[in-house]
């Protein structure tokens, strides 16, 4: 869970390093959840929500959130960290419209080409299958498009800025990596990604590819699990109880009843054989 | 008009008024201290393995004379739980929490029964009663003791497995097999047996 290890003026709560998934029922049918990612590099900035500063002197590489808010339309306006307000944003204004029971993260990132702008993605938050985890790629990096590579080939193709692939898979450790797009030569990675049963795990591809600073930023959002859907836990019928219901038919049981008239069958002969005269040798069969 | 921002504060009108503009841009006499916004939390995006559940390792009950090894299953293809196919270990749900977990229902099955091993020691959960103990070790050697609060045998039909499953409110220990009447059609039975139990304090 979460805790304060410090409470500054700047920077508001600190939790630990990305290993909380927020659980996914933190959203409700009136309001939504807004995550921000600070996706610039080298660039501390303010962010402004409707002319109101929210998040003060926030760092590159950090998520802030979850923002609960009720559903509406949001201007956000980012700024240089040392501003004095909104009225020169160095992103945006922008205008986010937020649905109720939704879950959204708003990135601020380099363009393909460079220049700074901002994204907001939905947050796919459907359960996942028994045993399934989610895997959610985000390119908001300054770089060409480009394939995601799991155990060294691809599973995601052609992902270009500002877009999002996502897949459920197994749970499990993936050795992942991101290359341009039709080669297997990693520009980042490859490195572990856990997919975690129920866990939406968003990755980001971030920072600018001509000053070699691209890299992988995570988000994880829980709560999305299934249970199995049966728990089979027996096939000998050798401790089943009394059946008082008419019996259940089935081809096990018509060929307990066939079994049954061969062995009734069969003591019939013999019964009648021991009713020969002995003379003609051993008895039975 | 300010958006309700649910964070470490909980009136943030009151906390930040909306600034007045500047007189001007430049020469003011010196900078006036921005109000400090309404607390957000802030977390790092480094890229994490997975959190670690406890296993167990053993389930011991004295009353059914159980006492056998647990071994961590996930599903097959199909969705459903996987088990071992000894009918002398039982299988770990290793997607939900463990004993040691602060919420949620700790699952543990076993079969009651299969062609090949015949008769399992699962088979007699169906005559344990309320108040009996059962002990589950975990691999870091640390014993939890539970009390069983209900014992009932359930459709497979009706078994609400949501719930059964469920990874949210009070630790607690669920123990599954099967029971009832067996479909010789199928091959399987037509009930689960359901035990539940609650960790005994201290």
């Amino acid at each position: 869970m979460r805790r304060s290890l410090a409470v500054g003026s700047a920077a508001g709560c600190i939790v630990a390093l990305g290993l909380v998934a927020v659980p996914a029922q933190a959203i409700s049918p009136t309001t939504a959840d807004l995550y921000v990612l600070h996706a610039v590099p080298a660039t501390p900035v303010d962010v402004y929500v409707n002319g109101a500063l929210t998040l003060d002197d926030f760092q590159p590489g950090d998520l802030a959130g979850p923002l609960d808010l009720a559903a509406g339309t949001y201007t956000v306006a980012i700024t240089a960290a040392d501003a004095a307000d909104d009225s020169a944003p160095v992103i945006g204004p922008i205008d986010l419209p937020l649905a109720a029971g939704t879950s959204y993260t708003a990135v601020a990132h380099l363009g393909a080409t460079g220049t700074p702008t901002a994204t907001l993605f939905t947050n796919d938050l459907a359960k996942t299958a028994p045993g399934q985890g989610r895997l959610t790629v985000r390119h908001v990096a300054a770089a060409p498009a480009v394939d995601v590579l799991a155990g060294g080939s691809p599973v995601i193709t052609n992902l270009a800025n500002p877009a999002e692939a996502k897949l459920d898979l197994a749970a499990g450790t993936v050795s992942a990596a991101v290359a341009a797009t039709g080669t297997t030569t990693p520009v980042i990675g490859p490195t572990d990604v856990a997919v975690q049963d129920g866990v939406n795990t968003i990755l980001y591809a971030w920072g600018s590819l001509e000053a070699g600073t691209l890299a992988i930023a995570s988000q994880t959002i829980g709560g999305l699990h299934s249970a199995p859907n049966a728990v089979p836990a027996g096939e000998a019928g050798l401790v089943a109880d009394p059946d008082p219901a008419p019996f259940v038919w089935g081809a096990g049981a018509m060929l307990l009843l066939l079994a049954a008239a061969a062995a009734l069958s069969v003591s019939r002969a013999r019964s009648d054989r021991r009713e020969l005269p002995a003379r003609h040798g051993r008895s039975g069969r | 008009m300010l958006a309700l921002i649910a964070g470490c504060s909980a009136n943030p009108a009151a906390e930040h008024p909306v600034p007045s503009a500047p007189a001007t841009a430049e020469g003011s006499v010196g900078p006036t201290p921005r109000p400090a916004p309404p607390a957000v939390p802030i977390q790092g995006t480094d890229l994490a393995p997975a959190a670690e559940v406890m296993p167990p390792v053993r389930i011991a009950i004295p009353d059914a004379r159980i006492d056998i090894a647990v071994a961590p299953v996930g599903v097959l293809d199909t969705g459903v739980m996987e088990l071992p196919a000894q009918v002398d270990v039982a299988g770990w749900y290793r997607f939900g929490p463990g004993p040691a977990s602060a919420a949620g229902a700790t699952v543990l099955a076993a079969h009651v029964d299969s062609l090949r091993y015949g008769r399992g020691p699962f088979s007699r959960l169906k005559e344990l009663g309320v108040g009996a103990t059962v002990t589950v070790t975990t691999a870091d050697g640390a014993a939890h003791a539970y009390t069983i609060t209900s014992n009932e045998r359930v459709s497979k039909q009706e078994i609400p497995l949501d719930a059964v499953f469920d990874q949210a409110g009070a630790p607690r220990l669920v123990l599954i097999t099967c029971g009832g009447q067996f479909d010789q059609g199928t091959g399987h039975y037509l009930d689960n047996i359901l035990v539940t139990a609650t960790p005994v304090a201290g």
